[in-house]
C-alpha cells in the first residue's frame, strides 16, 4: 500500500487524508489489507460468489407512474438550491 | 409502580389493567430518559409527538400498543431527524419512514426517540458517533457495544422495554451480550430494508432489542414483513414467532462448531459457556460437535464485503441534494472532498477507503469476488451443519464490556470483537443472544444461529432458558424481582 | 500512407416507458425541473430499487430485432463515479450479464448493403441534467430524467467511415422506433450516441489507439465529429505523436473535439454486482409472448405493401421508411379503402412538402386521422383531387381540420349535373368558333372547354361529371 495507492483510492472516495493522518491511516490500510490477504490461501476453484444470501429472483414492477411532484420536500433538504434547482459550483467539461 | 426494567409484557399488562395510564408511561419513561442522560443513548427525542399518541391511543388488543420503543437512529423516521451518528446527517429531517418503523407505530408503539450508533452502524463499542460515546449501565466508563449501542444501553438501563436495532456484523447481539439484554437479527429478508440507512447491503438486517427473547419474538411479529419496495425482502408469509416459545426442547440437537477454538478465551468466559451447556443438557439438549471448516475466514471476508458495499453506499453522501456541504466550496472536486472529509469520521473514511481498494481495477479479483466466493463456502458450510443440528451454539463475545478507548488505535482489534457473530451475517442466518452469565460482575451473553428462516427454533431455545434461569433478570440495579 | 478508420458506436436509446427503470416516478419529457423525481430517483438514504419489467419487455423487441442472443437471466451492477447529476454517486447498469448479446443489422452503403455486428444491448438508467449556463458560477440540477430507462447499443469496431456511422445510427433508430420502444426524438435527447474512432495504416491488423467522442445527438454532428476526428489523429500521428486514449467532446459550433477537462481517465468505475437487485428472469412464455406481438419492422411492410396492397416497392420504400410516415397510411388505409390513392398522395404531394420544408414528417402539422379525412373527402367526392391539393397544403400551414378549411373556404365539389350543364351549356353557347373547330375534328380544345368550366365554377366542378356533361353536349 504506497503512498500513490494511497492518494488514488482517496480519490475515486473523493476523500483527504491530512498530512499528519497520512502515515497512520497508511498504516492502518496496510494492516486491513494483510489481514485480509488470509483469503489468498483459499481454493474457491468452481464456486460461483455468492451476491445476496436469498437464493431467489427478482420481483419486479409493472410500468405505473406512482410518484407525486415532490419538488418543494426535495429542494427544501437542499444543502443549496433555488426554487427550481439544485445548486453546484458551475461545473466545466 | 414503577415501570423501569419492566418487559413489554409487562407493561402491557399493566396498561390493559389500568394500573398505569398511556400517558403516564409516557410521560414516565422520558422522566428516566432524562435522568440517564448521562448514558447517552439518545440523539433525539420524540416528546411531544408522543405524548400526543398516547393521548390518542385505542387501547387495541395488540401486546405492542401504547408501548414506548427506542427506534436507532438508522432508521428513517418521517419528520424526525435522523442522523445514522454522523455529522454528514446531523440536521436530516427525511420525508419517509422506514417500514419496519411503520409496522412498528401501526402495531401501536411509540416511538420515544432516537438512539445513538457507531457512525453508519461502523463500529463494536459505539466510540465513533458524532454525538459522542454511549455509556453501558453496567459499569463506569464501559462500551455498551457497537453499532448499536445506544438502543442496548436504553434498555439495559431499563429507560425503555425494547429498541430497534440493526446488524450487519453482529451490531445487534454483541451489545446485547456487553449489556446483558436479548438481542435478535433475523433471517435476511425477514425485515424490511425500505427507509434502513445502508450499510453493507447484502448483510444489514434490522431486529428487535428487549429484555427477554419473549419479548423479542412480539417486536418480530410486528418487524418482519414482505415490502414491494423492498425486493430482498422475503414473502414468505410471517409465522408467529411467539407460538412455539414454549415447546420442549427435549432431544435437540445443538451444535458447538469445532473451529471456533473457546479454550483461547478468557477461562472465565469458558466456565460461562460451559455452565450453558450444562443446564441445557438438564432441558434435554444433545450437544453435537459440527465442524465449519471456513468459518476462520469469515471476519477477513466481512472485511472485503462490507467495506466494499459500503464504499458505494455512503457515496450518495456528496453534499449535494441532502445532508451537510461543507462552506464555501471553491469547485465541484472541492465541494466533494471537503464535504465528505468532513462529514464522515475515521473508522467510516477507513471503510471506504477500503471498499474503494478492493472493488478497484486489478484488486477485484483477489479480493471482492474472491471474497463471494468464499462466502459462498461458509454458507455450505452451515448448511451441511444443519443436517446434523438443529441451532448452532457459542458465546456471543470472547468477554465482557471493555473499557472506552481500550481497544487502542489498531482497528483490527475491534474488528476481531465480531469473530461469532459474522458467520450468521455472511450466511444470512437468524442468530440471537441472551444473557447467560456474569464475568467481572460484568454481563456476557450466549448466541443462538438458527437455519434459514427458523426464527422461532432459536426463539424457543432462547425461551427455554430463561424459563429456568434468571440471568435475565438482573439489572445494573440489582435483580428484578 | 493510406490510414483506414476504425470506429465503433455505443448508442444510449431512451426506453418509451411510462415510468422510470427502477421508480415510479415519471419519464415526460418537458416538465417543469425536478417535478418528475421520485425519492428513489432522488437517492435518498434508506431507499431501493425495484426493476419495471416493462424495460425488459422492450429491450427483448430490440434483441429479436437483431437476431441477438435473449439473456433471460441478466442481473445488474453498479458503475461507481461522482458526478453532481448522478444522484447515488453511482449508475446501475448492466456489466456481467446484459439483456441482450450478440446481435447484428444491416445497414447501406455507397457500396451496397453491409452487415454491422452488434456486441450486445442492455439496460441502465440515465442521469439527471446539469444545467451549466443558467446561473452565474454555479451549475443547476435538474433530476427529472434521472433513472429514466436507457437501453445501452454497442457496436462492434466495424464501422469503417462516417457516412457508415450514420447509416448505423439511422438504421437503429428506425428499428427502435418502428418497435416502439423509443420515440427517436433526437432533439430532445431520445438517443444519444458516443463515437469511439481510431485509425491504423492500411491492412494493419491492430487497432490503433481511440478515443471517444461523448453524446452526440444529430446525423450531421455525427458525421461531422468523425471527419474531424480522423483528420486530428492522422494529423498527430504523421507529426511523430501518438494518440491519447482519452474522452473528448464534440463542439458544432467550432466544428472540433476537445479533451474533457475532468479527470475521466482516473476514473476507475469499481464495477460489481449490485446487492439491492437480485437476477431478473424471463420466462419462456414471456419470450414467446413478445415474438408473437413483436412490431412489424420496415422490411415486413414493405413486403406486405408490395403483395398485399400492390404498391410499387419504390412507393413501399418511401412509404415504410418511417414509422410515422408508415402509421399514417395505415391509418388512412383503413379509413378510406383505396390504398393506391393514399400511397400517391403521401409518396407525392406530401414528401413534396416535406422536402420544400426539409423537415421529418413528425416535424410537420399533418396528423393521422387528418390525412386520411382528406383522402376520404376525395373519394367521396367531396373534393377533387386538385381542390385536395389547396386542402392539403392549408392543412401543412395550419393543421386545422380538413372539413373546416372545406367548409371555410367553400371548397366542396359541385357535383349537380343540372349545374354543371348549365354552366357547361352557357359555355358551349359562348364560344361557337371553338366548338366548331373541335366538332372539325380539333380534338385538343376538349380541355379548353373543360378548363372554362372549371374556371366558372372556381375549381369546384367535378371533372368526371364535367367530362361526361360536355362529351355529352358536344356531340
Amino acid at each position: 500500500m504506497d503512498k500513490k495507492t494511497v492518494t488514488t483510492i482517496s480519490y475515486l472516495s473523493r476523500l483527504k487524508i491530512d498530512k499528519n493522518n497520512e502515515d497512520k491511516i497508511t498504516s492502518d490500510l496496510e494492516n486491513i489489507i494483510t489481514f485480509v490477504d488470509q483469503l489468498n490461501d483459499v481454493s474457491v476453484e468452481g464456486i460461483e460468489p455468492l451476491t445476496s444470501p436469498l437464493e431467489k429472483i427478482a420481483k419486479t414492477r409493472s410500468d405505473k407512474v406512482t410518484a407525486k411532484n415532490n419538488k418543494e420536500i426535495f429542494l427544501e433538504r437542499a444543502p443549496k438550491s433555488n426554487e427550481d434547482y439544485f445548486l453546484v459550483p458551475r461545473v466545466v467539461e | 409502580m414503577s415501570i423501569r426494567y419492566k418487559t413489554i409484557k409487562e407493561l402491557s399488562y399493566m396498561l390493559k389493567n389500568k394500573e398505569i395510564s398511556n400517558k403516564e408511561l409516557i410521560e414516565e419513561t422520558f422522566k428516566l430518559i432524562k435522568d440517564n442522560q448521562y448514558l447517552n443513548s439518545f440523539i433525539t427525542l420524540n416528546k411531544e409527538k408522543a405524548l400526543e399518541k398516547a393521548s390518542n391511543i385505542d387501547n387495541t388488543s395488540s401486546l405492542l400498543s401504547g408501548i414506548p420503543i427506542a427506534q436507532k437512529d438508522l432508521f428513517c423516521t418521517k419528520d424526525l431527524r435522523t442522523t445514522c451518528g454522523s455529522n454528514m446527517l446531523s440536521d436530516f429531517i427525511p420525508p419517509y419512514s422506514a417500514t419496519v418503523i411503520e409496522n412498528l407505530e401501526n402495531a401501536g408503539c411509540i416511538s420515544v426517540g432516537k438512539t445513538n450508533m457507531d457512525e453508519f452502524a461502523m463500529g463494536s463499542s459505539n466510540e465513533t458517533s458524532f454525538f459522542g460515546n454511549v455509556l453501558n449501565p453496567w459499569g463506569e466508563n464501559l462500551v455498551p457495544g457497537g453499532s448499536s449501542g445506544g438502543s442496548a444501553s436504553a434498555v439495559a438501563a431499563g429507560l425503555v422495554p425494547a429498541a430497534t436495532g440493526t446488524d450487519t456484523g453482529g451490531s445487534i447481539r454483541q451489545p446485547a451480550s456487553l449489556c446483558g439484554i436479548s438481542g435478535l437479527k433475523p433471517t435476511y429478508g425477514r425485515i424490511s430494508r425500505w427507509g434502513m440507512i445502508a450499510f453493507a447491503s447484502s448483510l444489514d438486517q434490522a431486529g428487535p432489542m428487549a429484555r427477554t427473547a419473549e419479548d423479542c419474538a412480539i417486536m418480530l411479529n410486528e418487524m418482519c414483513s414482505h415490502d414491494p419496495k423492498d425486493t430482498t425482502s422475503i414473502d414468505e408469509a410471517v409465522p408467529d414467532f411467539t407460538a412455539t416459545l414454549d415447546e420442549s426442547i427435549k432431544g435437540l440437537k445443538i451444535g458447538i462448531v469445532k473451529e471456533f477454538d473457546l479454550s483461547r478465551l478468557d477461562n472465565a468466559v469458558v466456565k460461562v459457556f460451559e455452565e450453558t451447556k450444562r443446564h441445557y443438557e438438564s432441558l434435554g439438549a444433545e450437544f453435537v460437535e459440527i465442524s465449519l471448516p471456513n468459518i476462520s475466514l469469515s471476519v477477513p471476508t466481512y472485511y472485503v464485503v462490507a467495506p466494499a458495499e459500503c464504499s458505494s453506499n455512503l457515496s450518495r453522501f456528496d453534499g449535494v441534494k441532502f445532508g451537510k456541504r461543507s462552506m464555501d466550496p471553491i469547485n465541484l472536486e472541492d465541494l466533494y472532498i471537503k464535504t465528505r472529509s468532513e462529514g464522515f469520521g475515521d473508522e467510516v473514511k477507513r471503510r471506504i477507503l477500503i471498499g474503494s481498494y478492493v472493488l478497484s481495477a486489478g484488486f477485484y479479483d483477489a479480493y471482492y469476488k474472491k471474497a463471494q466466493q468464499v462466502r459462498r463456502l461458509i454458507k455450505n458450510d452451515f448448511d451441511e451443519a444443519y443436517k446434523l443440528v438443529d441451532v448452532i451454539m457459542s458465546p456471543t463475545t470472547r468477554g465482557a464490556a471493555f473499557e472506552a478507548g481500550s481497544k487502542g488505535s489498531d482497528p483490527i482489534q475491534m474488528y476481531l470483537e465480531d469473530l461469532f457473530t459474522i458467520p450468521a451475517n455472511l450466511a444470512g442466518l437468524p442468530a440471537l443472544s441472551i444473557p447467560n452469565g456474569m464475568v467481572d460482575s460484568k454481563p456476557v451473553g450466549v448466541q443462538l444461529i438458527g437455519n434459514f428462516l427458523e426464527e422461532q427454533k432459536i426463539l424457543q431455545v432462547a425461551h427455554s432458558f430463561q424459563k429456568s434461569t434468571d440471568w435475565h433478570l438482573k439489572t445494573p440495579d440489582g435483580d428484578k424481582a | 500512407m493510406s490510414w483506414e478508420t476504425v470506429i465503433g458506436l455505443e448508442i444510449h436509446v431512451q426506453l418509451s416507458t411510462k415510468s422510470k427503470l427502477f421508480s415510479g416516478g415519471s419519464t415526460g419529457f418537458g416538465a417543469e425541473p425536478n417535478t418528475h423525481v421520485d425519492l428513489i430517483d432522488m437517492g435518498l438514504p434508506g431507499v431501493l430499487p425495484v426493476a419495471n419489467r416493462d424495460a425488459f419487455f422492450k429491450a427483448i423487441r430490440f434483441g429479436l430485432a437483431t437476431n441477438a442472443e435473449i439473456n433471460q437471466t441478466s442481473t445488474f451492477d453498479r458503475k461507481n463515479y461522482f458526478y453532481p447529476d448522478l444522484p447515488k454517486g453511482y449508475q446501475i447498469t448492466q456489466m456481467a450479464m446484459p439483456i441482450v448479446g450478440k446481435g447484428s443489422i444491416r445497414i447501406e452503403t455507397d457500396n451496397g448493403e453491409k452487415l454491422i455486428n452488434i456486441t450486445r444491448a442492455h439496460l441502465e438508467e440515465d442521469a439527471g441534467k446539469s444545467i451549466h449556463d443558467l446561473f452565474e458560477g454555479e451549475t443547476g440540477v435538474d433530476l427529472n430524467r434521472a433513472g429514466t430507462p436507457l437501453l445501452e447499443i454497442v457496436s462492434e469496431p466495424e464501422i469503417s467511415n462516417a457516412q457508415e456511422a450514420v447509416a448505423y445510427f439511422k438504421a437503429i433508430r428506425q428499428i427502435v422506433t418502428f418497435l416502439d420502444i423509443c420515440d427517436g426524438n433526437m432533439a430532445q435527447g431520445s438517443m444519444r450516441c458516443d463515437v469511439n474512432v481510431s485509425i491504423r495504416k492500411s491492412g494493419d491488423k491492430e487497432l490503433g489507439t481511440r478515443a471517444e467522442i461523448k453524446n452526440i445527438n444529430s446525423f450531421k454532428f455525427i458525421e461531422r465529429a468523425i471527419n474531424h476526428e480522423i483528420a486530428r489523429q492522422i494529423k498527430i500521428i504523421e507529426s511523430g505523436d501518438s494518440v491519447v486514449q482519452e474522452t473528448r467532446l464534440y463542439d458544432s459550433i467550432k466544428n472540433e473535439t476537445r479533451s474533457m477537462r475532468s479527470k475521466e481517465e482516473a476514473n476507475d468505475y469499481r464495477y460489481f454486482p449490485c446487492p439491492d437487485l437480485l437476477p431478473v428472469v424471463i420466462s419462456d412464455d414471456e419470450l414467446n409472448e413478445i415474438k408473437n406481438n413483436l412490431p412489424e419492422l420496415p422490411k415486413q411492410k414493405i413486403k406486405r405493401y408490395v403483395n398485399e396492397i400492390n404498391l410499387d416497392e419504390s412507393e413501399a420504400k418511401i412509404i415504410a421508411a418511417s414509422k410515422t410516415m408508415a402509421n399514417i397510411f395505415e391509418e388512412a388505409c383503413k379509413k378510406t379503402k383505396d390504398s393506391k390513392l393514399v400511397a400517391k398522395w403521401l409518396v407525392g404531394d406530401v414528401s413534396a412538402l416535406l422536402n420544400k420544408d426539409n423537415i421529418d414528417i413528425e416535424e410537420s402539422n399533418l396528423s393521422s386521422s387528418n390525412f386520411a379525412k382528406l383522402i376520404e373527402r376525395i373519394t367521396d367526392d367531396t373534393i377533387s383531387g386538385k381542390i385536395a391539393k389547396s386542402v392539403l397544403e392549408e392543412v401543412w400551414i395550419s393543421g386545422d381540420d380538413v372539413d373546416k378549411i372545406i367548409e371555410n373556404k367553400g371548397l366542396v365539389q359541385i357535383q349537380d349535373e343540372t349545374v354543371l350543364e348549365k354552366v357547361a351549356q352557357s359555355i358551349i353557347d359562348n364560344n361557337p368558333s371553338q366548338v366548331k373547330a373541335y366538332k372539325d375534328g380539333k380534338d385538343k380544345l376538349f380541355g379548353f372547354f373543360v378548363g372554362q368550366v372549371m374556371k366558372e365554377t372556381q375549381g369546384k366542378a367535378n371533372p368526371k361529371s364535367v367530362n361526361e356533361i360536355l362529351n355529352k353536349l358536344l356531340k
